[in-house]
Formats: C-alpha cells, sequence, structure tokens
C-alpha cells in the first residue's frame, strides 16, 4: 500500500523547483567550475581576465534547481522552472565579455531570472541593476543573491520594457529576456558609446548574439555568432559555390 | 450483439486519438506529441500479439475471453486506463527540456507511452476477439468497428465549442460502458445459476461505481484541476500570464485549437522594428492559439498605436505604394500588418484569418470586416485585384520544429496566386525572422522567383527586393520590376535598414547598420541569383548546406531545411549537443521511426515462439497480405489528409475529413463483403489500383476546381472523392479475416501485424512527404495494393 502511494506520489506530484542556495561551494564543484571556464568558455575564445574570474568565481550550482545540481557546470541552458532557463555559461561569458565593462560602470540587465548573469556582473562592475517582471523568479534570484553575499546588486520587481530612469544612463544594458524588438525606453538611457546586447535564438537550439553600440546618433547593430556558428557560415559560404 | 461493443469502441478510440492530437498540441510543441501518440498507438498491435499467445497456449485459455463477463471486463478496462492515463499523464510533469540533465524524465517518458498504450491495448484486443471468435461475421464487425470510428473523428468537431478537452476525453472513455448490457451472453438465460445471477450483480455494481469515480468527480469542479489542459510553461501564454495585470479573459475551443484572449498592459509586439523609434509601444491585447502563436489586438479607436508601424521593416512595401487604394492581409499570428494599412490610410481593407473564433476577434476589436476562409481559397475564389497583398506569418522560435508543418502560404503556387491578384503596379509584402545560416528568405526568395516565372516575367530578380535588420528580413515582390531602388533604399537608409537584394546594390550596402561578419544573406541570394540566370539553380540546391529548395503545393514544408547528407556537419555547428538536434521535428520522425520498427519486430516475433508445432503458423502470404492491406490504407489515408490541408486550410480539419469520410466508407465496403466469396478480390483489387491511378493524374485539377466553390460544396466534393477508394479499401481486410485465415491465431495475428503496418506506415510517411512530396505516397499506397494482390495469388 506504501509502495503504491509513493508511486502515486513520484508520478503524479509535479517537481517542484528547490534552488540549491544553501548549498555551499565544495572541492567538486570549484572544480567542475574550472573545468567550465577552461574548456567551454576560454578555449573558445573568451580571453577578457576579469570576465573568466567572475566565471570561475560565481557559485553557478547555487543558481539551479537542486534536482539539476549535477548538470550545473555543464555547459547547457537548464530549465529553473516556470518555463524559464539559466543561459549557458559560454553564452553568459559572452555577453558580459562584449560589454567590456569596467568596475564603475553602470550595467542594467532585463530580466534577472535566476540571478547568475547578474552575480557574474557584480564581480565586474560596482553598479549593478536587474530587473524581473515575474515575481516568483524576482523573490527567488533577490533571496539567492541577498544568501551569497551580492549585496550591490539593485534588483527591482517591475517592467524592464521602461528601463530603470533614477539610475540612467547606463554604460551597458544586457537584455536576457526573450524580446521581438528592442524597447526604445532603454536605448534612449543608453550612454554615449554604450553598449546594448542581447541573444537570439532559442536557448535550446542555438543563439546569436546581438550588441548595440550608440554612437552619437546612430546605433550600430553587430551580430555576434561567436565560435558556435563559425563552422555553418564559413562552410555555407566556401562550400556552396554554385 | 458483439457489433454495439465494437462499434462503441471504435467511436471511443478514435475520439480519444483526435482529442489527444489536441490537448498535446496545447500542453507540449507538435513534434514532440507525434513522438508520443505514435508509440501508443502500438497497444493495437500489441493486443494482437497478446491474443495470438493466448490462442496458442492451453485449450481452455482462448475461451475465457468469450464470455459475457470478460467482454465486459475488457470494456471497463479500456474505461478506467482511459480516463486513468489521461488524468495521469495531464499531470506527469514530464518536461522535454530536461531529459538530457533530469533522468528521471526518462522514467516519466516511458510511463507517458506505457499510459497512454493501455486503452489502446483493450480496446484493440476487444475488435481483435470479436474477429477471432466470429469470423464469419468479420464483414459486420468490420462496419461496425469502421462506422464507429468514423463518427469518433466527428464527435470533438462537434462538442468541443461546448466542452474542453479534459470533459471529451471523460464522456468518449465512458460511452462504451453503455454496450455492457448489449454484450451476448452465450450462458444463455435458461442456463444461468444464481450464481451467475450474483456475479452479474456485482459486476453490475462495479461497472456503476467505476464509472461514478472516473467521470463525475473529474467534472465537478473539485475535480477540474486533474483534467484541465494546460499549456506548456515554455509557450508564449504560459510565459505572459506569469506577468502582473495579466489575465485570460475569454477561451475558445475548436477542433482548429484553443483560443485564448488575454489582456495584458505588457504585451508587445513589433518584430522589425527600427532602432530610430524612439517611442514605447503600448498594446494590451493578444489571441494565443493552443498557448503559442500570439496575434495582438488593435483597436480601432486606438490611433496611438499606429505610427510605429511607419517604423517597421513591413511598412516598407506601403511606403513603396503611396497611392495604394487597396490591401489584403492573410494573418497567420502576429497582427502588425493592420497598424501598417492604418498608417497607410487605404481604405479598401480585405483581411483574411482562417481561425473562425480568432476571426471574430480581430474583426470585433480592429472593427474591419474579416473573413474566414483558408487563405487560398478565398484567392481561388476571389475576382478581386489588390494594390497591397501583405501576409503575415512569423513562423516558430525553435529552428527545425516547424519542420513536419504544412504551409500552402508560401509555395510557388501560392506566389503565382497572389500575382494574379495584384493590380498592375501592385506589390506582395512577406516578414519573416532572420536566420543564420541564411535559409528561410532563400527559400522564400526562390519561391517568388518561380512563381514570378510562371506568371512569364522575364527578369524575374528585378521584380524582388529584400530589406533586414538584425533579426526580421522583409520580402517584397512587385508586379513591376524595381528598376529604380531609390524610394526603398531611402526608406532603409532612414531607419537604420540593410538592403540584401535590390538589383544594382553593392556588398557594402548590405552590411551597413547591422553588421554581420560578412553579409551573408546578400552573398547567397546573389549566388542564387546568378544560378537562375544561367539555369543552374538546381546545382545550387543541391551544393547549399540546407536545403532552402523552394517549396510546392505538391511539398509545402517552408520549414524544412535539414540535409541528411550534411548531419554530422549540423551535429557540430550545434555545438555537439545531440539535444539540440532533437529540437527538429524532422530527426524526432527518425528516431520514432527506428523505435516503432523495434517495438514492431518485438511484437511481431513475439507470438512465433509461442507456436506449437501442431498449431498452424500464418503463412509467409498471409503475413504478406494483411501487412500490405494495413500499410496501403494508411499510405492512401495520408495521402487524402496531407493532400486535403490545401483545400481546408488546417491540418485537423482534413484528418478529420479524410478520416471519417474513408471510414465510412470502407465500413460500406465491409458491410457489402459480407454476403460476397472471396473471389470478389481478383476484380475490387486490380479496380482499386486503377482508381488510385486516375486520383494521382486527376486530383490536383480537381483539387484546384473545389477551391472556387464555397465551403459546402468544397467539403461535399473532398468527400465525394472518397467514396470509391474507400469503399474498395474495405474489402480486402475482412475478406481477408474470413476466408484467407484458418485459426484464431492467425486472424489474432493478422491483426498484430495489420497494426504495426499502420503505425510504422503513419510514421514514415511523414518522412517520404517532406522529402520527396505528397505524391508519393500514392505511389506507395499503389505499390502495397500490388503486394496485396500478389500475395493473396500465392495463397
Amino acid at each position: 500500500m506504501k509502495k503504491t502511494i509513493l508511486a502515486f506520489v513520484f508520478f503524479v506530484v509535479p517537481a517542484l523547483p528547490n534552488y540549491a542556495e544553501t548549498v555551499s561551494d565544495s572541492p567538486e564543484f570549484a572544480k567542475a567550475r574550472n573545468q567550465m571556464v577552461r574548456t567551454t568558455i576560454e578555449e573558445r575564445g573568451v580571453s577578457d581576465a576579469k570576465v573568466l574570474s567572475a566565471m570561475q568565481t560565481v557559485p553557478r550550482h547555487c543558481f539551479v534547481p537542486k534536482d539539476l545540481l549535477p548538470a550545473a557546470y555543464s555547459d547547457r541552458p537548464l530549465p529553473i522552472g516556470e518555463g524559464q532557463t539559466i543561459s549557458q555559461p559560454y553564452v553568459v561569458a559572452l555577453m558580459t565579455e562584449i560589454l567590456q565593462l569596467q568596475k564603475d560602470q553602470r550595467v542594467l540587465e532585463i530580466g534577472t531570472g535566476s540571478g547568475y548573469q547578474a552575480a557574474v556582473l557584480a564581480q565586474i562592475s560596482r553598479h549593478v541593476h536587474s530587473i524581473e517582471i515575474k515575481r516568483k523568479l524576482y523573490e527567488q534570484a533577490n533571496k539567492t543573491l541577498k544568501s551569497l553575499g551580492y549585496n550591490t546588486i539593485q534588483i527591482r520587481h517591475g517592467d524592464g520594457y521602461f528601463g530603470w530612469p533614477e539610475a540612467a544612463p547606463f554604460d551597458a544594458i544586457m537584455i536576457t529576456a526573450a524580446v521581438d524588438h528592442i524597447p526604445p525606453p532603454l536605448l534612449k538611457q543608453l550612454k554615449e558609446g554604450g553598449r546594448l546586447a542581447l541573444p537570439l535564438g532559442n536557448p535550446f537550439s542555438y543563439q546569436n548574439l546581438v550588441l548595440v553600440t550608440k554612437q552619437g546618433n546612430d546605433l550600430i547593430v553587430k551580430q555576434i555568432t561567436g565560435v558556435l556558428f563559425v563552422p555553418m557560415t564559413g562552410y555555407a559560404l566556401k562550400e556552396s559555390s554554385p | 450483439m458483439i457489433s454495439n461493443s465494437v462499434f462503441l469502441i471504435g467511436f471511443s478510440t478514435l475520439a480519444f486519438e483526435v482529442l489527444l492530437t489536441r490537448i498535446f498540441s496545447i500542453s507540449q510543441f507538435n513534434h514532440l506529441s507525434f513522438m508520443v501518440i505514435s508509440i501508443a498507438l502500438f497497444g493495437f498491435a500489441a493486443s494482437g500479439t497478446f491474443l495470438s499467445i493466448v490462442n496458442t497456449g492451453q485449450i481452455g485459455r482462448p475461451r475465457y475471453f468469450s464470455t459475457w463477463k470478460s467482454t465486459a471486463v475488457l470494456i471497463m478496462l479500456y474505461s478506467a486506463t482511459t480516463i486513468g492515463s489521461f488524468i495521469i499523464l495531464n499531470n506527469l510533469p514530464l518536461d522535454y527540456f530536461r531529459l538530457p540533465v533530469e533522468p528521471v524524465q526518462i522514467l516519466y517518458l516511458l510511463a507517458a507511452f506505457v499510459l497512454l498504450a493501455l486503452p489502446f491495448f483493450f480496446a484493440g484486443f476487444i475488435v481483435a476477439l470479436a474477429y477471432t471468435q466470429r469470423p464469419e461475421k468479420t464483414g459486420l464487425i468490420y462496419f461496425a468497428t469502421m462506422c464507429g470510428s468514423a463518427l469518433g473523428a466527428i464527435f470533438p468537431v462537434l462538442l468541443l465549442p461546448f466542452f474542453n478537452e479534459g470533459q471529451l476525453v471523460i464522456f468518449s472513455a465512458i460511452i462504451p460502458l453503455i454496450g455492457i448490457p448489449l454484450i451476448p451472453n452465450k450462458a444463455g438465460k435458461n442456463q444461468t445459476t444464481s450464481k451467475h445471477r450474483k456475479t452479474n450483480r456485482i459486476l453490475w455494481i462495479l461497472a456503476g461505481l467505476a464509472m461514478l469515480f472516473n467521470a463525475i468527480y473529474p467534472l465537478s469542479p473539485y475535480g477540474d484541476w486533474l483534467i484541465r489542459v494546460k499549456p506548456s510553461p515554455y509557450k508564449a501564454l504560459s510565459q505572459i500570464l506569469q506577468f502582473p495585470d495579466t489575465r485570460i479573459d475569454q477561451t475558445f475551443n475548436n477542433i482548429r485549437g484553443r483560443i485564448d484572449r488575454v489582456t495584458s498592459p505588457y504585451i508587445r509586439f513589433a518584430p522589425g522594428l527600427s532602432l530610430r523609434y524612439m517611442e514605447s509601444i503600448m498594446q494590451h491585447e493578444a489571441a494565443f492559439s493552443d498557448g503559442d502563436n500570439q496575434l495582438v489586438f488593435y483597436p480601432s479607436d486606438a490611433q496611438d498605436q499606429y505610427p510605429f508601424s511607419t517604423f517597421t521593416l513591413s511598412y516598407s512595401g506601403y511606403d513603396l505604394c503611396p497611392n495604394a487604394k487597396s490591401v489584403l492581409a492573410i494573418l497567420q499570428g502576429g497582427g502588425t500588418a493592420i497598424p501598417c494599412i492604418r498608417a497607410s490610410k487605404i481604405k479598401d481593407i480585405t483581411i483574411v484569418v482562417e481561425n473562425p473564433p480568432l476571426a471574430a476577434m480581430v474583426g470585433q476589436r480592429s472593427g474591419l470586416a474579416v473573413i474566414s476562409q483558408p487563405p487560398r481559397a478565398f484567392l481561388a475564389a476571389s475576382p478581386r485585384h489588390f494594390d497591397i497583398i501583405h501576409v503575415e506569418n512569423w513562423g516558430t522560435s525553435i529552428p527545425g520544429s516547424a519542420a513536419l508543418d504544412q504551409n500552402h502560404l508560401f509555395t510557388t503556387e501560392a506566389f503565382r496566386q497572389y500575382l494574379a491578384h495584384l493590380t498592375s503596379e501592385g506589390l506582395i509584402i512577406i516578414s519573416r525572422k532572420l536566420l543564420l545560416p541564411p535559409a528561410d528568405c532563400l527559400r522564400l526568395w526562390a519561391g517568388a522567383y518561380e512563381g514570378l516565372k510562371m506568371t512569364g516575367a522575364r527578369n524575374p530578380g528585378n521584380h524582388l527586393a529584400i530589406i533586414r535588420n538584425w533579426d526580421t528580413f522583409t520580402l517584397l515582390i512587385s508586379k513591376q520590376p524595381f528598376l529604380e531602388g531609390a524610394r526603398l533604399e531611402k526608406f532603409a537608409r532612414d531607419r537604420n535598414f540593410d538592403l540584401v537584394f535590390l538589383p544594382g546594390i553593392t556588398a557594402e550596402q548590405a552590411n551597413r547598420f547591422n553588421k554581420f561578419d560578412a553579409p551573408f544573406h546578400f552573398v547567397e541570394i546573389n549566388r542564387l541569383a546568378a544560378a537562375y540566370l544561367r539555369g543552374e539553380e538546381n546545382a545550387y540546391f543541391r551544393s547549399y548546406f540546407l536545403d532552402i529548395r523552394p517549396q510546392s503545393d505538391n511539398r509545402p514544408f517552408p520549414g524544412r531545411h535539414l540535409k541528411w547528407l550534411k548531419i554530422t556537419s549540423l551535429y557540430r555547428t550545434l555545438g555537439s549537443r545531440l539535444y539540440a538536434l532533437l529540437m527538429s521535428g524532422e530527426i524526432v520522425v527518425s528516431v520514432v521511426f527506428f523505435e516503432a520498427l523495434a517495438v514492431s519486430v518485438f511484437l511481431l516475433f513475439l507470438p512465433l515462439f509461442f507456436v506449437r508445432r501442431s498449431a498452424k503458423k500464418p503463412s509467409l502470404p498471409q503475413g504478406l497480405y494483411f501487412f500490405a492491406v494495413g500499410s496501403g490504407f494508411m499510405f492512401i489515408e495520408l495521402f487524402f489528409i496531407k493532400k486535403y490541408i490545401l483545400l481546408f486550410g488546417d491540418p485537423i480539419i482534413s484528418f478529420t475529413v479524410v478520416v471519417a469520410g474513408i471510414l465510412i466508407f470502407s465500413s460500406f465496403g465491409g458491410a457489402w463483403s459480407q454476403k460476397k466469396e472471396k473471389s470478389v478480390l481478383k476484380r475490387a483489387l486490380p479496380v482499386l489500383i486503377v482508381v488510385l491511378v486516375l486520383t494521382a493524374l486527376a486530383l490536383n485539377g480537381l483539387m484546384n476546381y473545389l477551391l472556387r466553390f464555397s465551403t459546402i460544396w468544397r467539403y461535399s466534393g473532398a468527400v465525394l472523392i472518397l467514396l470509391p477508394i474507400g469503399f474498395l479499401m474495405g474489402l480486402p481486410f475482412p475478406i481477408g479475416m474470413r476466408d484467407l485465415l484458418d485459426t484464431s491465431m492467425q486472424r489474432a495475428y493478422a491483426w498484430s501485424l495489420n497494426g504495426c503496418a499502420s503505425i510504422l506506415t503513419s510514421i514514415v510517411s511523414a518522412q517520404l512527404a517532406i522529402i520527396f512530396g505528397i505524391s508519393l505516397l500514392l505511389g506507395c499506397a499503389i505499390a502495397a495494393y500490388l503486394i496485396v494482390i500478389l500475395s493473396w495469388q500465392h495463397m
């Protein structure tokens, strides 16, 4: 009878995300993190020392559900509940690198999600602002970041479409929420010379990055395809001659 | 009568199958639901395997299943497992995206296969029992099963507007219970002892309790949570419902899909928007189809919502036609065509939205008259010409996931049709997501090029233009050549858009504001254009990394880009992540095929090990006969389902009409066969093949003719075409069961063969159609029935 009930509960009760903010670091996690940085980030072309150090420091395992701990340092996006994902580490590193952040620069993140990206940014910049519109994610991310000691990150529950006017202008803006256009208010809150980055595509398939740079009245958009994409375009351009 | 039971079982299982397809369309993504449903249908074949093993066992055992009690128990088991499996599956935390990282998901997936297979197992067992126990009545049993199935296919169509999917699953599951009192009691009244009466009473009480427990609680408000189908958390609707002040105002269910109308202050949709547009975008209402595919509403009094559209890529077409007076907008999601039209001040507006509730919503909100009809049917019947035709379909967010989706809006025939409805200065606008490497835009450009060639354009390339931003492109197709591109160049320059294709532009102009490492799209489209000019376009298509051949009405799969020979390169490009490959519908179909093959081999070989030496095994010709009958039947069914999507505009409507039509007509054939000798096959099978050949030659013309007619005539004509074929298809199986087989074991095994053949064929057909075209399925059907003839002659 007990086995039947257990089996029923096992199959019927939905698995609730149970975060690992209380899971402390360990030599195994540190080793996995080190390997992640070396093999999936550094070897693929991310060379900024500050970014590599940030990826080395932030405990990604604290930002994933407990039942996904074994995969915390694998180079893949991970579902974190409510249809959300924590981005692939390589994409996080690349996005951070292309922003070219300095310590005293101000950065705004739209879409806090798990809080992992914000934590990485906070390792480099002292002025990180992050907005999350989904309350559950906001509360969880806030809790996780506070418990890890990221007290300099300012997180707000609100509509990121309008940015954070009180803290603007920003040297860098990162949009990690899915968008079909870049919100005009965010472009207004970008400083001259500022950089805005966002990923395109579905995280479970493949992604490219877009970098928008403000130069006077012009906004230059650059597609950062990264090492992942080069074989495809290289093939497409070289091999497909009629 | 046993016929009542098989009729009700047939009704219930097909209704359940149709509802499962609807349920999975909401709760998952289509290609993933294909995986689960295909394997679950093996429950039918497994029942034949089990019965054939039983029939080779001890003498007493087969008789156990011939009693009233056992049939009643089987019906109750079917009913209980249908409801139980649906409820468990609906609440199982199965998440395909967690499969590679959470081992328990594999268990959940296996559980889904097994749970769904159970009801089909019991249903198949009941029907197989009927065939094995009453071989002299196979014609009538076939008639009852097929009739019931045909009506079951229609059941959800009629009732979905009034009940949700979960409620209809419950209803369909309990319907066969009605037939229990009608099952013949072979013991006979006079031989019924008090012990029998007591047993019967207990069974009735159990049946009643089962009904009550299974049905009433889930149907009540307290149990509604068990059966309410929720969209996948990864779908757009689930995402936006997490935002504050967001609510679903209205939900419509019909066979085409579930439409949810949502109000939210956070709805903002503006693909292809220029970075030079500095105002906020505020939209408040949208509809979601099956939890995804958003269509935004623009109220007629919300003038402030239109100006942003003049800064979108799509508006380029309107800017090029400042004197346009009439526009046709075909909306399959998005909705940004409407603000473009409003901003252009065009007064003569025709909007076509296929889905009736969605069309009503768009009309109500926009204050415009909206036509609810398949767009190609509308164009076939309409004599009108328009200055602008704006086709809005944004595709899916996961590349590859739409590989199996049929869409007739982007075929070469569609482009020819659009051009035929343009005024002399008219223009077609199509905007889509920009993919890397270039794929979709190349295919659409080529499709438009060939459409222009069909209309006699001398240099089709001069009638085409493409502009883009960082993630969207717009293809413009002009009736007149773009002899001077200055206006479009200015439009692009003023909005920081890049030109991709326009006669006379340079590579520098193609990569100015939205920079790639190289102007990939410009380079490839110009290569393709040069190939067309040299007459070497086929060589280009063959050598290109992806499949970008323009699609036709025979091969209308615009989302299909995979080339199997290049799969290792694709795998490396996706970061050597096997899982990313499984986002492709085509790869999922192939994986499912091998799974299905393994299951089939197991189900078909297992009974042979249990056959005693003295028992008569099915011969090879007998096996081939029933396998080919099942295969041929399914090839024909799928051929028509896929072909008729052009007529009806929707795959589920097409499925319902074709399945109901073929099953009804084949049931008539089965009933007619009851009084006929097996020699009738000598004429019937060749006649069927001749009819299939004539269908292959005449169907396209017939369909183009039917497209011009009103809905009722289109449906009637489509069904009538199925009549002779369906009738003839209804002969081989019942006659074979009755006259070509001798033992119960052989009949049960034939049932299993037939079931395995049907499932394997349905899976392989999906792949054949997208690679070679839908017509090949009819060729395969002809080949299958030739095998039927040959194997029959060798018996």
